[in-house]
């Protein structure tokens, strides 16, 4: 991994050096242990102030976790108000891409958030990143103080001084384990880094299908269970890199869809819309599942969309950008008997 | 504890189209409990309820010296307005107030009052010279200059005839292009049509109630004239809920609109964040 | 009493006589969402060796969902404000504290306008704070002016001393509650200097931790305002509202309706943030913050300048939850630290 971290600082500098970007995003230490955070870096001439971002500062580890395509729609918005002379004027953006973030933009890319020719997109060979709360779960309310991960084994220190060391295949996060995609082909990328990535799983569904064998019932208790977590905050709307709708359907007011408290039922129609919104686009890379202060358990129900769609039309966003997704678009085949043959 | 959030019931006793477009109407409410009807200021604003709706914050347009009524006079913008626009004569809606800070009417006696309006914010001012000319000799000379985009857009059409006939206000009203119609005002914007009538500044206070437009051309204008920052008074707008300074949504730096204003000095915004 | 010990299984009696009294007794339970205040029945569901609670108590006294009023048609039905006689155990100290800057929001220092709903939650509720053994990393109470032993906004102040637990009393209420539960005894020389060794220890413990500096940024926050230190930190930030909605000080809200077909409905007051673009939109389009720079600096401007402005009160209590839950590790320590280095 410090391989491919030296390769990353080396590509930064080269980029700019090269004046081919105005800004690069990866990841850099964040303050916390078992946590990486993302990191941009602006052009030396476009520095910004106070806030010295060296390419020193990346970083490639186990805790690379968060989806940076989340950043892209946003960067590439053309503000109508904007006074530039040339309104078609983009920023040339280069990102650290793990398999899941680049099936992000490339399904950003096909919903035209993003232009293809202003990203230089840096695939990254991925062994899966460490789950920070399957750690902690290890340790029993003791404080994680410092956890330093070397050759593959992570040494955690905690604040009552206890001291162990954790496999890291061991505490991986569940979407790491079912990951399909963990190496991004040469082909969908500008640069793609030499390594090793785990071995790709298919059909990875397993604990989707654990839920999907309990009684609707037991379904539906579990449902109601996680959503009477939810807090309304929407972290989990604006860590996903696929949400990037102007106005949130939750947000319109005339008409109003539903309502903004933690009543159970706004909250579960909240969730059921945003994750159905999700079909043939998400990428189980569990941003909005982390980004949750509350802990609802997201991903066993994106995971489900996910399969629904897989089995349904035999499509998960990858690498394509030329395959439609199938919610974009209409095939001769699809079944139209929910139209002509309606259920008594 | 009085509970500051419920509205008290009040009946729409009249309604009267203001401009030819029909999207600005004046309410005439009455309180259905003489025991809620409150005192106020002119500047101060109310929150206008409907049960279903919302509640949107409007400028009280009627004048404390016009007894047993209030009148607010609304734009059709959004889910309240429209449903407002929509109700009959007779109807029972929601009022909390008086709200905000008013006019500064301690410091305007016995000065001369400038006032400068575009469009229509109009609905305070309308307030503040019903009232100055309820109190007339409290105040000094008074000059008003009424700006809107054309003749069917000013507010108070029978009101302002009645102004101009009055000897005791110089009001001059103008619209921003030469109109089709027969039209014996000013053609102007209102900042340039101020430099024209050019009132004096001395002993004067400016009151400024506009468009964020409008208020950015118009105070340079009054600074030549020679106001002093601390002497021009302006009435600002914010998006409001509670309308009591706890939603936290109106605040300008520190100061919240709808607690330590709407009214404002330039002298006193000067020193607050331009997040308005 | 000012001062009593008692063992920590008789605080069932406590809890049997607060159900006596006919108030709720709320401890930290360990749950789904992490540790919460529950209402228990019993000592053995009381979690005493937690850190702190997710949802900060705000959310006992000014719950995500409160219906103002219900109305039907034009007309208003019910005006209901649920305010029960409450005991809550296990406040931290800088919860605690957070509560009397949120008492200054609903009360208004003006005395203008009182919130009802608030106010009359809290003036039922007895607050016992529990001292903190050992600060998380995150914690920075001691750089805003607090302490891991703090009695502000409690009525008792609780230290664990192993076995047994001994109250302080630091409000009226307090004292006259330890006086008429008659459950506490008198602590000896030993319990108190037991406590003061604890509390002296756990202030050695925050001072090695990196808390952040900010002797005297309130003083100069506001000739930083338009530094482009905040437009580098905003890229990171997702707008999520996380953080907002797990301060235990921020108070912004939202007022909707919401109503049936039969015109039925009700007026509700729901946890809003300042961190949302549409929370500053004016109907004509007009949006004073309307980009995300503006949004974020609104929110430690009204902390650290616009709350000392008009309440001389630095609305953070430090308790790191907006550290420990942003998403993308926006660490207001680091944020505050620049500031006053500028």
């Amino acid at each position: 991994m410090k391989n491919i971290e030296k390769r990353i600082r080396y590509i930064a500098k080269e980029l700019f050096e090269k004046g081919k970007i105005e800004l690069f995003i990866g990841y850099e230490a964040a303050t916390l242990p078992l946590k990486s955070r993302p990191y941009f870096i602006q052009s030396k001439e476009g520095a910004v102030g106070s806030v010295s971002s060296p390419v020193a500062n990346l970083v490639w580890n186990s805790f690379c976790s968060n989806n940076l395509a989340v950043f892209l729609p946003k960067l590439f918005e053309i503000d109508p108000r904007s006074r530039r002379k040339d309104p078609n004027l983009k920023p040339k953006i280069a990102i650290v891409a793990k398999g899941c973030d680049l099936r992000s933009i490339t399904t950003l890319i096909k919903e035209k958030q993003v232009p293809r020719e202003n990203v230089v997109i840096i695939g990254v060979p991925c062994t899966g990143m460490i789950d920070k709360d399957k750690v902690e779960a290890l340790f029993s309310g003791d404080e994680i103080i410092s956890a330093e991960e070397r050759d593959g084994l992570l040494t955690v220190n905690t604040r009552k001084g206890v001291k162990r060391e954790i496999k890291r295949q061991d505490v991986l996060q569940e979407c790491c384990n079912e990951c399909c995609c963990p190496l991004p082909p040469p082909e969908s990328t500008d640069i793609l880094i030499e390594g090793k990535a785990k071995e790709p799983v298919h059909g990875g569904y397993a604990e989707v299908q654990e839920f999907e064998s309990r009684t609707p019932e037991e379904r539906w208790d579990y449902f109601k269970q996680e959503m009477s977590k939810c807090i309304r905050c929407n972290a989990c709307r604006q860590a996903c890199p696929t949400c990037w709708c102007k106005e949130c359907f939750a947000d319109q007011d005339d008409l109003r869809w539903i309502g903004v408290s933690t009543e159970l039922s706004d909250t579960m129609i909240f969730h059921l819309i945003r994750i159905f919104h999700q079909a043939g686009r998400c990428v189980s890379c569990d941003a909005c599942y982390r980004a949750c202060p509350m802990g609802v358990d997201l991903r066993t129900f994106t995971r489900n969309i996910v399969k629904d769609v897989d089995e349904l039309f035999g499509y998960v966003p990858d690498f394509n950008l030329e395959e439609i997704p199938p919610l974009s678009t209409f095939k001769e085949g699809d079944s139209e008997e929910f139209i002509t043959e309606p259920e008594e | 504890m009085l509970n500051p959030y419920i509205p008290h019931p009040v009946i729409i006793e009249d309604i009267v189209t203001e401009n030819d477009n029909r999207d600005l109407k004046t309410f005439k409410l009455v309180f259905d409990r003489k025991e809620d009807e409150f005192s106020y200021e002119p500047g101060q604003f109310a929150e206008v309820s409907i049960f279903g709706k919302g509640e949107s914050p409007f400028g009280i347009a009627s004048s404390p010296t016009e007894k047993g009524y209030l009148l607010f006079t609304v734009k059709r913008t959004g889910s309240v307005t429209e449903e407002l626009h929509n109700s009959e004569k007779g109807r029972k809606i929601g009022v909390r107030g008086p709200l905000g800070n008013s006019f500064p009417w301690q410091r305007m006696e016995g000065k001369n009052i400038v006032i400068v309006s575009g469009g229509f914010a109009f609905t305070t001012l309308r307030s503040a010279i019903t009232y100055i000319l309820d109190n007339r000799e409290k105040f000094g000379k008074i000059t008003a200059v009424y700006g809107a985009r054309d003749p069917g857009e000013l507010l108070y059409k029978e009101l302002l005839k009645e102004w101009q006939e009055h000897s005791s206000i110089d009001l001059t009203l103008a619209v921003d292009q030469k109109p089709e119609s027969n039209w014996s005002g000013k053609v102007g914007l209102v900042p340039n049509v101020l430099k024209e009538v050019g009132p004096a500044a001395e002993n004067a206070l400016a009151l400024v109630c506009g468009p964020p437009i409008m208020i950015r051309y118009t105070t340079p204008v009054l600074l030549e004239l020679g106001f002093k920052k601390e002497d021009i008074i302006l009435s600002l707008e914010n998006r409001m809920k509670c309308g009591i300074g706890k939603c936290g949504r109106c605040n300008i730096g520190s100061k919240y609109v709808c607690l330590d204003g709407p009214v404002f000095t330039c002298a006193e915004l000067e020193n607050l964040p331009a997040e308005y | 009493m000012e001062c009593g010990i008692i063992k920590k299984p008789d605080l069932e009696k406590l809890i049997t006589y607060a159900t006596e009294q006919k108030k709720v007794f709320y401890g930290p339970v360990a749950g789904e969402k992490g540790v919460e205040f529950k209402a228990v029945t019993s000592y053995e569901e009381i979690a005493l060796d937690y850190d702190n609670v997710k949802l900060p108590p705000k959310s006992i006294f000014f719950p995500q969902r409160e219906v103002l009023c219900r109305f039907s048609g034009d007309t208003l039905k019910e005006v209901n404000i649920e305010a029960e006689d409450s005991i809550i155990f296990g406040i931290r100290p800088c919860d605690a504290a957070a509560l009397v800057y949120l008492d200054k929001v609903f009360k208004d220092v003006k005395s203008r306008f009182q919130d009802p709903y608030y106010l009359m939650r809290r003036e039922k509720a007895l607050i016992i704070a529990l001292a903190c053994d050992t600060p998380r990393a995150t914690c920075f109470c001691t750089s805003v002016g607090g302490s891991p032993a703090g009695k502000t906004g409690s009525d008792i102040l609780a230290t664990d001393l192993g076995e047994t637990l001994i109250f302080e009393s630091c409000s009226e209420k307090g004292k006259v509650f330890m006086d008429k539960s008659g459950l506490f005894k008198r602590p000896a020389d030993r319990d108190i200097k037991v406590k003061e060794e604890k509390a002296r220890q756990v202030e050695q413990s925050m001072a090695e931790i990196p808390t952040p500096n900010i002797a005297g940024l309130t003083e100069k926050i506001d000739k930083d305002f338009e530094d482009p230190f905040w437009d580098a930190i905003t890229r990171n930030c997702l707008g999520c509202g996380a953080c907002t909605y797990l301060c235990p000080t921020c108070h912004c809200f939202d007022i909707t309706d919401e109503e049936n077909g039969k015109k039925e409905g009700i007026r509700l007051r729901t946890w809003d943030s300042c961190q949302y673009p549409l929370f500053t939109l004016h109907a004509s389009g007009h949006n004073p913050r309307v980009n995300k720079k503006q949004r974020l600096r609104q929110r430690i401007m009204h902390k650290f300048s616009y709350t000392v402005a008009n309440t001389n009160d630095i609305y953070c209590v430090g308790c790191g939850r907006c550290i420990t839950y942003c998403p993308v590790n926006l660490d207001i320590r680091d944020m505050l630290n620049t500031l006053n280095k500028l």
